[in-house]
C-alpha cells in the first residue's frame, strides 16, 4: 500500500516521508507526555503534592508540546493531500496520455474517470484522516511499553509480546476480510452487469416479457447477492469484531497478571511503592489498550484505502507505447506490413497472423473480410492503436515504432468510429485536425464533409457550441464533423472504416465524395463496405481468419473466381428482399 | 435510562432515511441498544481498576488482618471487570450481527422493489436515461445505505453508549472534578463551528472547481484517442492540466483555515490533554482537600477514553450527508411514475393485424417535435418501408408503433384498437421486432433465444434458430445451444443479429418491426440475414426502417419522412419519377445498380 502510495506521489515522495515522519514523531511525544504522568501520580498518590507539582508542569509543557506539533502534522497532511491532488493527477495524466490509443475502451475510460475524480480525493484525504490517528495510535503504545518495563516488568513483557500478536491478528482480519471483499466484490458486479442489462435492454426483455421472464435474470442475480452477503457477514463483520476482542483479551490478560501480583504483594510484605506503581502501571495500561482499540477500529477504513490504491495501481501498471530515443521521419506515404502477427492479450489467440502488404502511396487499398476477419484490426495497427506482437508495420518506410507519436500521427488521418467531440464550438473541433488553417480551408472541409447542412440550421453557425462531448448534435451530424476534422487535416494517409461506423445515407455519400477526391493523390485505405468503393479500389485485399486470402486489382479478382467474386454475388442477392419472389431468390444462394 | 437515550439519539436523521429503513427499523434499533449496552460493560474494567486502587490504597496499612478480605475483593473485581468485558463484546459483536443481518435483508428488498417497479415504467424511461444512472441508484447507492444501516446504528450505539456511561460515572464519583475533566469537549465544538464558519466561505468555489474538474476530467480521457490521432496532445491536456491546478489551488484555499482550526479541535480533546486538566485539577483539589488523591485515578482513567467515541460520532454524523443523497435517488427510484395499468374493462382484443397510425405526433420531453400529423396503414401481408434522412424521424416512428413511447398526438391502432388499450403482453405476441441494436443477454444461447417463451421446447427453439440460419452456427459453439453468450459464445455482430432474429421467429408474431436490421453486418452475413428475415417475413404485416435504400427497393410501399413529416410515398419507380427527396436520397447512396449488374454474373 505505501508502495503505491509513494509510486503515486512519485517527486513528491519526500513531502509524504516527511510528513510520516513527523506523525510518528508525534506519537512518541505523546508517548513520552503520558509516561510523565507516572511521577506525577506516584507522587501525589503517595500524598506528596508538592513534589509532584514539578512533574505536573512537565506533564503540562509536554500537553503543549503536542499541542503546537499536532498542528505542524496536519500541515504537513494537507501537503500530501495537495501533491496527490495535483502532481499525482498531473503524473497519472501523463501516464495515460503515452498509453496505446487501443487501450481507451469505454470500460477503462470509466475506471479512468473514477480514479483520477472519486480515488483520487479518496486518496489524498487518507493522511489527515486516517494515517495519523492510526501511526499515532501504533507509536504511543509502543512508547508506553518502555514505560511499563520500568514500572512493572511483567506487565510490560506481556505488552511487549501482545504488540506482535495483535499485528499478527490484524493481517489475519485483513487476509479474511480481503478475501471476504474480493468474493462480494464479484457477485456485487456480477449483479451490476445485470442492472446495466436489465436497464439496456428493457424494450427486448419487455417485449419478450410473455412469461415473466423479463425480470427473471436480475431477480436471480439479486437473490444469490443476497446469499453471498449473508455468507460474507460473518466473515467480515466477523474480522471487525475479532480485531477488537484480540485487544480486549490482552487487556483482561494484564488485568488479572496485575490482580494476582497485589494480591501476592498483599499476602506478603507490603510495599506501598510498589502497590503504587502497579496502579499507575494499570492507568497505562488502560492507555496502551485504547490507543490499539483506536487502531484496530480503523481498519476496515484503510481496506477501504488499499482498494481505492489498487485501483490507481492498476493504471500506473499498464505499459505505455515506447517513444524512440532518435526518431525518424517517414520519406512518403507508403504503407508496409511485414509478417505482422497481433493478439489483444497473451491468453487470447492470434488476431493476425503473418500478415504482409505493400500499399504504394497515393493508391487505394479496399479491406474487405467477414467480421471477426481482421481487417478493423490491420488498419488500427497502421495508426499504431496497438504495437505488433511480431513483424513490423512501417509507415513511409519507417516501423511506426521509430517515429514519434507526432511524426505519425501527422502522417495519418482517420475516419473511425470515434467521434468524440470536445466542448468548444464547431469550428474549434474542425480546427482541430489542423490548428493552424486557414479560413478558407476550413470554408472548404465544412463543405466537402456536408457540415454546410448542419450549419445551416443552426443559428449561430460554426460557432455553435457542440456541448460536452457533442451532445448538443445527433449521432449523424457528430460523425460528419469527426470528417470535416479528419479531411481538414490532410495527411499523406487516409484510413476509412466503412464497416463499424454505421453510417447513414449522407455520409456514405460525403465519403465517397472525399475518396473519390483524394483517390490518385493520398493513400486511401478503407475497410470497404460499399460495393461502390471497393470497385474504385487500385488493391483489393480480402481477409480470413487473420491472413490475407486473396489480393489483386477488382478485375483479376473478379476474374479468379475466389472469394471476392462469391462476395460480389452474394452482394447481388443482398440488393432487395421481398416477402414474394425475391425472398426466395436470396435464399438459393 | 441511558440505553434509551442512546436508542432516542437515533431517529433524528432526515426523511428520506427513515423512509427507507422503516422495514428494518425494530431490528435496527435492538442492535444499537446492544451495541451501547456491550461498550458500557467493556468500560468496567477501567473502574475496575480504580475500584481495586481504593482497596489498596485506602487499606489500613496494618499487617495481614485485612489481607484476606482485601485480597478477594481485588479478584471479585478483576473478575468482574473481565466477565463484563467478555459479555460486553458479545454483545457488541450481537448487535452487529444482527444490523448487517438486517441490512442485507433490507438491500435485497430494495433491489427487487426497485426491479419490479422499473419493469413497469414507461420504456422511454430508459431511453431517456443511462443505464449507469439505474446502475448507481440500484447498486451504489443501496451499497452506500448498507455502509448506514450495517455500521451506523451500531456505531452510533456504542459511541453514546461509551460516551454516556463515561459522563454518568465521573459525575457520581465527584461532580466538580467531573466538571473539570469534561472541560476539553465543549471546546472541542467551539473550535468546531469556528473551523464550519470559516469553510463555509470557500466552499462554493470549492465545489465549483470540483464540478470543473470532473468534466475536465471526462473531456481528457474520452478525448485522449482523438487527441493522439490528430497528434494536438496539447488540447484536452492542457484543459486538464489546468483544472487540475486551478483545483488544487481551491482545496488549498478550502483547507488552509480549516487546518489550524481542525488541529487545535483535534489537539483539545487529544488523551495527553485530558489527563493534563485532570492531573492538574486533580492535584489542585486534592491540596485544597476538597478530594483524596486516590478519586483522581478513576478521571484519569476514563475521561482520556471520551476522545475517540466523540471523534467516530462527528465522522459517522458527517456522513449521514451522502447516505442522505443515496436514499432520495433510491426513493426516487422507487417512486418512478409506471405506465398507467390497464383496467379489465379498458382491455380490448384486436380484431386483425391491421396498423393505422392516425394524425399521429411526437413531441420529446424537450418540445423538439419529432414527429408531426402522420398518417399511414400497414395493409396485413405488405411490405412498407420507410426512409429518410437521420433525425427524420424513421426510428421514432418504429419506436411508437412498438410502444417504447405513446403518442403526444393522435393514436396508433392494431386490428382497430388503440395500443393503450392491449395489454402489454398480448401487444408484443402480435408485433415482434429487430432492431439495429441487438441485445444478448448474459445467457445461455438457449435462453436468449427462448427469452419470450422460456417453455418452449428444444424443437421449437431449433426450429427458430434454422429459421435464422444460425444453427449450425450455434452447433459449432463449445457447448452448443448451452454455450453462454459473450462466454464462450463469441458471435459476430451478424450472428447476434440472427440469435435475435430467432428470438423472434420463436415468438411469431404477424406483423413484424424491422430497423436497420442489416447495417451492421458484412457481405456473408448480410446475406444470411437477408435471407433469414425474407422467410421470416412471408405471411406478415412488414414495416422495416431503412438507411440504405437498395435493401428495400422491392417493398410494397415505401414513405419518405422529413423534419417528423411524409413527404412522399409510394412504390419505389413512382418515388424516383417524382424526382424530388426520394430520388436525391437514391443518388446521394450512390447504388449504382446498372454498374453492378453490368459486371459478369457466374
Amino acid at each position: 500500500m505505501l508502495r503505491t502510495l509513494v509510486q503515486l506521489l512519485g517527486d513528491d515522495a519526500p513531502t509524504f516521508r516527511r510528513y510520516a515522519w513527523m506523525a510518528v514523531a508525534y506519537g512518541v511525544l505523546c508517548g513520552l507526555t503520558i509516561t510523565a504522568l507516572i511521577p506525577v501520580l506516584t507522587h501525589l498518590l503517595g500524598g506528596e503534592v508538592k513534589e509532584a507539582v514539578p512533574w505536573l508542569a512537565v506533564l503540562l509543557i509536554g500537553v503543549a508540546v503536542c499541542w503546537s506539533w499536532r498542528r505542524y502534522v496536519e500541515q504537513a497532511g494537507v501537503r500530501v493531500g495537495v501533491a496527490i491532488l495535483q502532481g499525482a493527477r498531473h503524473r497519472l495524466g501523463d501516464h495515460v496520455a503515452r498509453l496505446p490509443v487501443g487501450w481507451f475502451t469505454p470500460q477503462n475510460t470509466a475506471r479512468l474517470g473514477h480514479v483520477v475524480t472519486q480515488g483520487m480525493m479518496a486518496v489524498a484525504q487518507l493522511p489527515a484522516h486516517v494515517f495519523t490517528p492510526v501511526i499515532a495510535g501504533v507509536v504511543t503504545p509502543a512508547v508506553l511499553v518502555a514505560a511499563l518495563f520500568a514500572l512493572h516488568w511483567p506487565l510490560g513483557l506481556i505488552a511487549l509480546t501482545a504488540l506482535p500478536l495483535l499485528a499478527g491478528v490484524l493481517a489475519f482480519t485483513a487476509r479474511l476480510s480481503r478475501q471476504a471483499d474480493d468474493a462480494f466484490h464479484q457477485h456485487f458486479a456480477d449483479a451490476s452487469q445485470r442492472v446495466v442489462e436489465f436497464a439496456q435492454a428493457q424494450s427486448v426483455l419487455r417485449a419478450f416479457n410473455g412469461e415473466g421472464g423479463g425480470t427473471r435474470l436480475l431477480e436471480q442475480a439479486i437473490e444469490q447477492q443476497h446469499q453471498s452477503g449473508t455468507r460474507l457477514i460473518w466473515q467480515s463483520a466477523g474480522s471487525a469484531v475479532l480485531n477488537a476482542w484480540a485487544v480486549q483479551a490482552v487487556f483482561a490478560i494484564m488485568l488479572m497478571t496485575a490482580a494476582l501480583w497485589m494480591n501476592n504483594y498483599l499476602g506478603g510484605q507490603m510495599v506501598a511503592r510498589d502497590l503504587i506503581a502497579i496502579i499507575v502501571a494499570l492507568l497505562l495500561v488502560g492507555r496502551f489498550i485504547d490507543s490499539l482499540l483506536e487502531v484496530a477500529g480503523y481498519g476496515e477504513v484503510l481496506r477501504g484505502a488499499r482498494g481505492q490504491l489498487d485501483a490507481i495501481r492498476e493504471l500506473f501498471a499498464v505499459q505505455p507505447q515506447p517513444e524512440p530515443d532518435e526518431p525518424q521521419t517517414p520519406r512518403d506515404g507508403s504503407i508496409e506490413l511485414r509478417d505482422v502477427h497481433f493478439r489483444y492479450t497473451a491468453e487470447e489467440p492470434d488476431v493476425l497472423h503473418g500478415v504482409s502488404l505493400r500499399i504504394a502511396p497515393g493508391s487505394m487499398t479496399a479491406l474487405i473480410g467477414e467480421s471477426g476477419s481482421g481487417k478493423t484490426t490491420l488498419a488500427r495497427l497502421i495508426a499504431r492503436f496497438f504495437d505488433v506482437s511480431a513483424g513490423s508495420v512501417l509507415v513511409g518506410g519507417v516501423d511506426v515504432r521509430q517515429m514519434s507519436s507526432a511524426q505519425l500521427a501527422g502522417q495519418i488521418s482517420q475516419i473511425f468510429q470515434d467521434n468524440y467531440l470536445f466542448s468548444g464550438s464547431i469550428a474549434d473541433n474542425i480546427r482541430l485536425g489542423k490548428p493552424d488553417a486557414s479560413d478558407a480551408q476550413l470554408r472548404q472541409a465544412v463543405r466537402q464533409a456536408g457540415v454546410d447542412e448542419i450549419i445551416a440550421r443552426l443559428p449561430q453557425g460554426l460557432d455553435t457550441t457542440v456541448g460536452e462531448g457533442g451532445a448538443r448534435l445527433s449521432g449523424g451530424e457528430r460523425q460528419r464533423i469527426a470528417i470535416a476534422r479528419a479531411l481538414i487535416k490532410n495527411a499523406p494517409i487516409l484510413l476509412v472504416d466503412e464497416a463499424t461506423a454505421a453510417l447513414d445515407a449522407e455520409n456514405q455519400a460525403v465519403i465517397a465524395q472525399a475518396l473519390t477526391r483524394l483517390r490518385g493523390q493520398r493513400t486511401l485505405v478503407v475497410i470497404a463496405h460499399q460495393l461502390s468503393t471497393v470497385a474504385m479500389a487500385d488493391q483489393i485485399v480480402v481477409l480470413e481468419g487473420g491472413e490475407i486470402v486473396e489480393q489483386g486489382t477488382p478485375t483479376q479478382l473478379r476474374e479468379s473466381q475466389g472469394r471476392y467474386a462469391g462476395f460480389l454475388n452474394q452482394r447481388r442477392a443482398a440488393k432487395g428482399w421481398r416477402i414474394t419472389s425475391a425472398a426466395s431468390d436470396g435464399a438459393r444462394v | 435510562m441511558s440505553t434509551r437515550d442512546a436508542a432516542a439519539a437515533i431517529p433524528r436523521e432526515p426523511g428520506p432515511i427513515n423512509q427507507i429503513l422503516n422495514p428494518i427499523r425494530g431490528p435496527l434499533i435492538v442492535a444499537a441498544v446492544m451495541a451501547a449496552v456491550g461498550t458500557m460493560l467493556t468500560l468496567a474494567p477501567l473502574a475496575g481498576i480504580a475500584h481495586i486502587a481504593k482497596i489498596v490504597l485506602d487499606a489500613p496499612a496494618l499487617g495481614g488482618a485485612w489481607s484476606t478480605e482485601a485480597q478477594g475483593e481485588i479478584w471479585w473485581t478483576a473478575i468482574v471487570s473481565v466477565v463484563s468485558m467478555l459479555v460486553g463484546m458479545a454483545l457488541v459483536s450481537a448487535g452487529e450481527l444482527t444490523a448487517h443481518q438486517a441490512d442485507n435483508r433490507l438491500t435485497r428488498r430494495l433491489r427487487l422493489a426497485a426491479t419490479q417497479r422499473l419493469a413497469q415504467v414507461p420504456l422511454g424511461w430508459f431511453t431517456n436515461r443511462a443505464s449507469g444512472e439505474v446502475k448507481q441508484a440500484m447498486q451504489d447507492d443501496i451499497a452506500t445505505l448498507h455502509s448506514l444501516t450495517a455500521h451506523f446504528y451500531t456505531a452510533v450505539g456504542r459511541a453514546v453508549g461509551a460516551i454516556l456511561i463515561s459522563v454518568i460515572y465521573l459525575f457520581i464519583l465527584d461532580w466538580r472534578m467531573a466538571v473539570v475533566a469534561l472541560l476539553p469537549f465543549p471546546g472541542f465544538f467551539l473550535f468546531l463551528r469556528h473551523a464550519m464558519s470559516s469553510s463555509g466561505t470557500n466552499m462554493q468555489e470549492f465545489v465549483a472547481r470540483l464540478g470543473r474538474i470532473n468534466s475536465a476530467t471526462v473531456e481528457f480521457v474520452s478525448g485522449i484517442p482523438v487527441v493522439k490521432a490528430f497528434g494536438a496532445s496539447g488540447q484536452a491536456h492542457s484543459g486538464y492540466q489546468e483544472a487540475v491546478d486551478a483545483f488544487a489551488k481551491a482545496f488549498v484555499g478550502f483547507t488552509r483555515p480549516l487546518v489550524a482550526t481542525m488541529a487545535h479541535a483535534h489537539a483539545m480533546i487529544a488523551p495527553v490533554t485530558v489527563l493534563g486538566v485532570v492531573l492538574s485539577f486533580g492535584a489542585l483539589f486534592t491540596s485544597l482537600g476538597w478530594i483524596a488523591p486516590v478519586d483522581v485515578l478513576p478521571f484519569a482513567l476514563v475521561a482520556p477514553g471520551i476522545c475517540a467515541p466523540l471523534l467516530l460520532l462527528h465522522t459517522l454524523l458527517h456522513d449521514l450527508g451522502g447516505a442522505t443523497g443515496a436514499a432520495q435517488r433510491v426513493l426516487a427510484l422507487l417512486e418512478t411514475p409506471v405506465l398507467e395499468p390497464l383496467l379489465p374493462d379498458q382491455q380490448q382484443t384486436p380484431a386483425g393485424h391491421e396498423v393505422r397510425f392516425e394524425n399521429v405526433g411526437y413531441a420529446y420531453d424537450g418540445g423538439h417535435q419529432a414527429l408531426s400529423d402522420v398518417s399511414f396503414t400497414l395493409e396485413p401481408d405488405t411490405v412498407t418501408a420507410i426512409v429518410g434522412s437521420s433525425g427524420s424521424g424513421k426510428s421514432t416512428l418504429a419506436r411508437l408503433l412498438l410502444r417504447f413511447f405513446d403518442p403526444s398526438e393522435g393514436r396508433i391502432t392494431l386490428g382497430g384498437v388503440d395500443l393503450r388499450h392491449i395489454d402489454t403482453s398480448e401487444l408484443y405476441r402480435r408485433i415482434g421486432f429487430v432492431l439495429q441494436e441487438v441485445r444478448l443477454i448474459h445467457a445461455s444461447v438457449r435462453d436468449n433465444i427462448a427469452l419470450g417463451r422460456p417453455s418452449a421446447s428444444q424443437q421449437e427453439i431449433e426450429d427458430a434458430a434454422r429459421a435464422a440460419h444460425i444453427h449450425g452456427r450455434i452447433l459449432t459453439l463449445p457447448r452448443g445451444y448451452d454455450s453462454i453468450v459473450g462466454e464462450d459464445a463469441q458471435l459476430s455482430g451478424g450472428e447476434r443479429q440472427r440469435v435475435s432474429i430467432a428470438r423472434a421467429v420463436l415468438l411469431d408474431p404477424p406483423v413484424l418491426v424491422l430497423d436497420e436490421a442489416t447495417a451492421a453486418a458484412d457481405a456473408s452475413n448480410e446475406v444470411a440475414i437477408q435471407d433469414a428475415l425474407s422467410r421470416f417475413a412471408q405471411g406478415r404485416t412488414l414495416m422495416i426502417i431503412a438507411h440504405r435504400l437498395d435493401t428495400v427497393m422491392h417493398a410494397d410501399y415505401t414513405l419518405v419522412l422529413e423534419d417528423g413529416a411524409i413527404v412522399e410515398q409510394g412504390a419505389h419507380e413512382r418515388l424516383l419519377e417524382l424526382n424530388g427527396h426520394y430520388a436525391r436520397l437514391w443518388e446521394l447512396g450512390g447504388y449504382e445498380t446498372r454498374k453492378i449488374s453490368e459486371e459478369p454474373s457466374c
